[in-house]
């Protein structure tokens, strides 16, 4: 038997998971073995697709090794040394500093790899004199302030507490496959006799194994709550006691109710009012219940508001601080470690919303942003308005991109240095599922010329003749210093198991504390209204390109762009290996839509709208609600649909989210 | 009594973890996987269930492979795992055809046949194949007698049609909408 070495270390991914990995490896460093760790009491000591194909990932033949250099607009890139990569970036970045200042600069860091050394470009740039970064989040931001502005915390229960649960609540969450441990969590409970109930304009994986499947229409999931919430209040299930004690501005809610009656949701929502009624009476009356919603049905104008209503039905119910029951959207739990040592902040820092690149690398002045530096994200193709954003990348001096591989954003790149991976250096990894810190090991050198960014960004600070002393010389005391006071000494014990350092316990808000204003679930928000300009009390208002919108002549059908389980948006499908189980990405259209627009299955159309065009084949299916079509995001590889072609830069009303679900197109048979 | 594989229908979500599990521990970095999915109705028509088979060798007990190999490189062990002897395989292909399932592999660089062996030096260790392993919702299961499971023998998109008796069973829990629609589909065909 050849000697095997195995590691515990952690899945980085932008994803539920953050799967704890048992990765054993061999004498000739050849990874034979990712594991699950079974301490992970959430992932329950198992991976997935994703994480496995790490063992093809490290040494895949298209890995980027050296540094390459495009001389001139046009010119293939060619590998080049450290130095010689360095002395470009030197030379232009500084040029571009000199000529217009240092918020000229873009420093752009994409959600691709998380870690807390990836913030030590901030010694850098602070350095620098300042730089444009950007603010908000592409992703889930409306939710996160909806549901700080009613329960005062990003908490939700452990996962494994799921299974005590007898009533799941999905709403616009399709774990079956984005979240494949909580999946068998929920089929454990379903098991055990709970019901589960899917919100969701599509037929999935989960909509297909749940007892009841609801199809509101994208957008109106504010009424949708509101009309739930109004039928368990005239059905009496509402939590009096509870309300009582816990409640803040009940009565103004429950005044707001009175706009909602089930007739008009029923109507705005798409959704029959027998469903209606009978989901909320069998939510009211099954103890516990757990409601977890995903992060789709927050991708538009009105998404915070939305997220409020929704988060406020566990309240209602007295579901919250309950095993088995409770709201779940983001547990942030692990979010524990204190802010990076870093060089004072200079006052040249700009930032944007990073929702509205696009848009403001077209327009900026004072000054233009006309250099940038991209790592660990591809906002080429994975950003709203995507084409727009590849021409900003393209009409700058000068772009630099850090990856593993040449990416759609990287070839647009004057300059690409290659990336680490996962293996290739020690850090410390937050969740957002379940409450774990955890440790990523160091199992391999990094192979060729490649550097951890946070090396890079040490050369980068040696090269312009910075104070390097923010660098770790010990990576291990450094991300030490990271962890909160009391707990340092968790750094000996975290390379062997995950660790809950928050101290919240698996029940969240189990003593019905509320870290809000008045110190009670806020039904009513004065922060909400006086932050964003929103109605204190969550209410339904139609988005511009939902299914009532004034282009709705033109375009009338509403495009969804979702996620699926063998991409991290467009991470992984680059890979042959996770080529050979990908899901295919088609457009899904129902019936009738397709019909009179003469589609058939299989057919190759255009789905299109004044933002932009793309091709693809037609999947003409029941498993669509009608009026919406879908097609999966994530751009991994050629043929894949550029869907950002078609999205807009809408921002959320909280939080500066974008409105990827807030878009209305026609399809057209080519 | 066979061993084999039990794959619980309502749990599979096709995700293709069992594939990769495979490559890694069998080390077929470039070649056809010795696992692949199935994915069955991704349409989803009101006909029936959308679902998803996870298919490797099946084991038979009447194994085409072994029965059309002219140079005895496949052999049953005791507790039913076809195997395939490499250095008898002489690369004719005759298994390729035979099976019916479309399960031995040609390895075109070493000119020799390959296929799932239901991870044989593991099970001899007492651990689970490293598919059923890594199927993170528990779905793909290995079973020492496959018949002992509770469990149907048949589901559309997998049928026997030469007579092998593979030794995949499937599972699909009673009281789900999916397991209502395996239901219906079985109605219909006795019908």
């Amino acid at each position: 038997m050849p000697a095997l070495r195995t590691v515990r270390t952690v899945c980085p991914r932008n994803c539920y998971c953050t799967c704890g990995m048992l990765v054993t490896v061999d004498e000739r460093d050849r990874i034979v073995a990712i594991e699950g760790d079974p301490e992970n009491s959430a992932t329950g000591g198992h991976v997935c697709l994703k994480g496995l194909s790490y063992a093809r990932r490290q040494t895949y033949p298209d890995r980027l090794l050296t540094p390459l250099l495009r001389r001139g607009d046009g010119a293939d890139f060619e590998p080049v040394s450290w130095d010689a990569a360095l002395d470009e970036i030197a030379e232009r970045l500084g040029r571009v500093r000199e000529i217009h200042g240092p918020a000229a600069a873009l420093y752009y860091e994409g959600s691709g790899s998380h870690g807390a050394l990836g913030g030590l470009a901030m010694a850098f740039w602070r350095q620098f004199g300042g730089c444009t970064t950007t603010y908000g989040d592409l992703c889930w931001p409306a939710g996160l302030e909806a549901t700080r502005l009613t329960y005062g915390a990003n908490l939700h229960n452990h996962p494994r507490l799921t299974v005590e649960s007898r009533f799941i609540i999905l709403w616009g969450h399709n774990p079956a496959e984005t979240n494949v441990h909580q999946w068998r969590l929920i089929l454990d409970a379903q098991a055990r006799g709970a019901t589960l109930v899917v919100i969701d304009p599509r037929r999935t994986d989960s909509t297909d194994a749940a007892d009841v499947h609801l199809r509101p229409r994208p957008g109106t999931d504010a009424a949708l709550a509101l009309g739930l919430a109004r039928a368990i209040v005239d059905a009496h299930l509402h939590d009096t006691a509870f309300l009582a004690a816990h409640a803040h501005g009940f009565e103004a809610y429950r005044a707001r109710l009175a706009d909602y009656p089930i007739a008009k949701v029923a109507e705005i929502t798409g959704v029959d009012e027998a469903a209606i009624r009978t989901l909320a009476i069998s939510y009211g009356r099954t103890k516990p219940a757990l409601l977890i919603a995903g992060f789709g049905l927050q991708r538009h104008t009105h998404a915070g508001q939305a997220m409020r209503a929704v988060a406020l039905l566990p309240a209602l119910t007295a579901n919250v601080g309950v095993a088995g029951g409770g709201w779940q959207y983001a547990n942030l739990a692990s979010h524990c470690l204190q802010p990076l040592p870093l060089p004072p902040e200079p006052p040249a820092m700009r930032g944007i919303p990073v929702s509205q690149l696009a848009g403001h690398l077209e327009s900026l002045e004072a000054p233009p942003v006309r250099a940038a530096w991209i790592e660990r994200g591809n906002p080429a193709v994975q950003h709203p308005a995507a084409p727009r954003v590849r021409a900003a990348l393209s009409a700058l001096d000068f772009l630099v991109v850090v990856d593993q591989f040449l990416t759609p954003t990287a070839k647009l790149a004057h300059v690409v240095l290659p990336a680490k991976t996962l293996f290739e250096e020690e850090d410390l990894v937050t969740a957002y599922w379940h409450p774990y810190l955890q440790w990523r090991a160091r199992l391999f050198d990094p192979p060729g010329e490649v550097k951890p960014e946070s090396e890079i960004w040490r050369v980068m600070c040696e090269r312009f003749g910075y104070d390097t002393r923010w660098f770790p010389s010990d990576r291990r005391a450094w991300l030490k210093g990271l962890l909160p006071a009391a707990q340092q000494d968790a750094i000996d014990e975290l390379p062997s198991r995950p660790l809950d350092l928050s101290g919240h316990g698996d029940v969240a808000f189990e003593d019905r504390r509320f870290p809000t204003p008045s110190g009670r679930v806020e039904f009513e928000c004065a922060e909400a209204a006086a932050r964003w300009g929103v109605d204190a009390v969550p209410s339904y208002a139609p988005i511009d390109e939902g299914h009532t919108g004034a282009h709705k002549a033109r375009f009338p059908l509403q495009f969804l762009s979702c996620k699926t389980r063998d991409r991290i948006h467009s991470q992984f499908g680059n890979l042959d290996w996770v080529q050979g189980v990908e899901r295919p990405h088609v457009v899904d259209i129902h019936p009738s839509d397709a019909e009179p627009r003469g589609v058939g299955d299989g057919a190759r159309v255009a789905v299109w709208n004044d933002r932009g065009r793309i091709e693809l084949v037609a999947r003409v299916t029941p498993g669509i609600r009608p009026g919406v079509v879908h097609v999966l995001e994530g751009w991994c590889h050629e043929g894949d649909p550029d869907v950002n072609a078609l999205t807009a830069e809408g921002l959320t009303d909280m939080n500066h989210g974008a409105t990827f679900y807030e878009c209305l197109v026609e399809v057209t048979a080519v | 009594m066979s061993a084999g594989f039990v794959l619980d229908l309502h749990r599979c979500v096709g995700c293709g973890a069992c594939v990769l599990a495979c490559r890694i521990e069998n080390g077929r970095e470039t070649t056809a996987a010795w696992r692949r999915v199935l994915p069955l109705n991704l349409r989803r028509y009101d006909a029936g269930p959308t679902y998803f088979l996870s298919v490797a060798c099946h084991h038979c007990d009447e194994p085409a492979c072994l029965q059309g190999c002219p140079s005895g490189a496949y052999e049953k062990r005791p507790d039913g795992i076809v195997v395939h002897v490499e250095d008898r395989c002489l690369g004719c292909r005759y298994c390729e055809m035979t099976c019916p399932f479309g399960t031995p592999q040609f390895d075109a660089g070493r000119g020799v046949m390959s296929k799932c062996h239901l991870c044989a030096p593991r099970v001899d260790d007492g651990r689970a194949p490293a598919c059923v392993a890594t199927c993170p919702t528990g779905a793909l299961q290995y079973a020492a007698d496959v018949d002992n499971a509770q469990v149907r023998p048949f589901v559309p998109g997998f049928a026997d049609p030469a007579g092998c008796r593979p030794n995949l069973r499937f599972r699909t829990p009673a009281g789900s909408t999916r397991a209502a629609r395996f239901d219906a589909l079985e109605e219909r065909l006795r019908t």
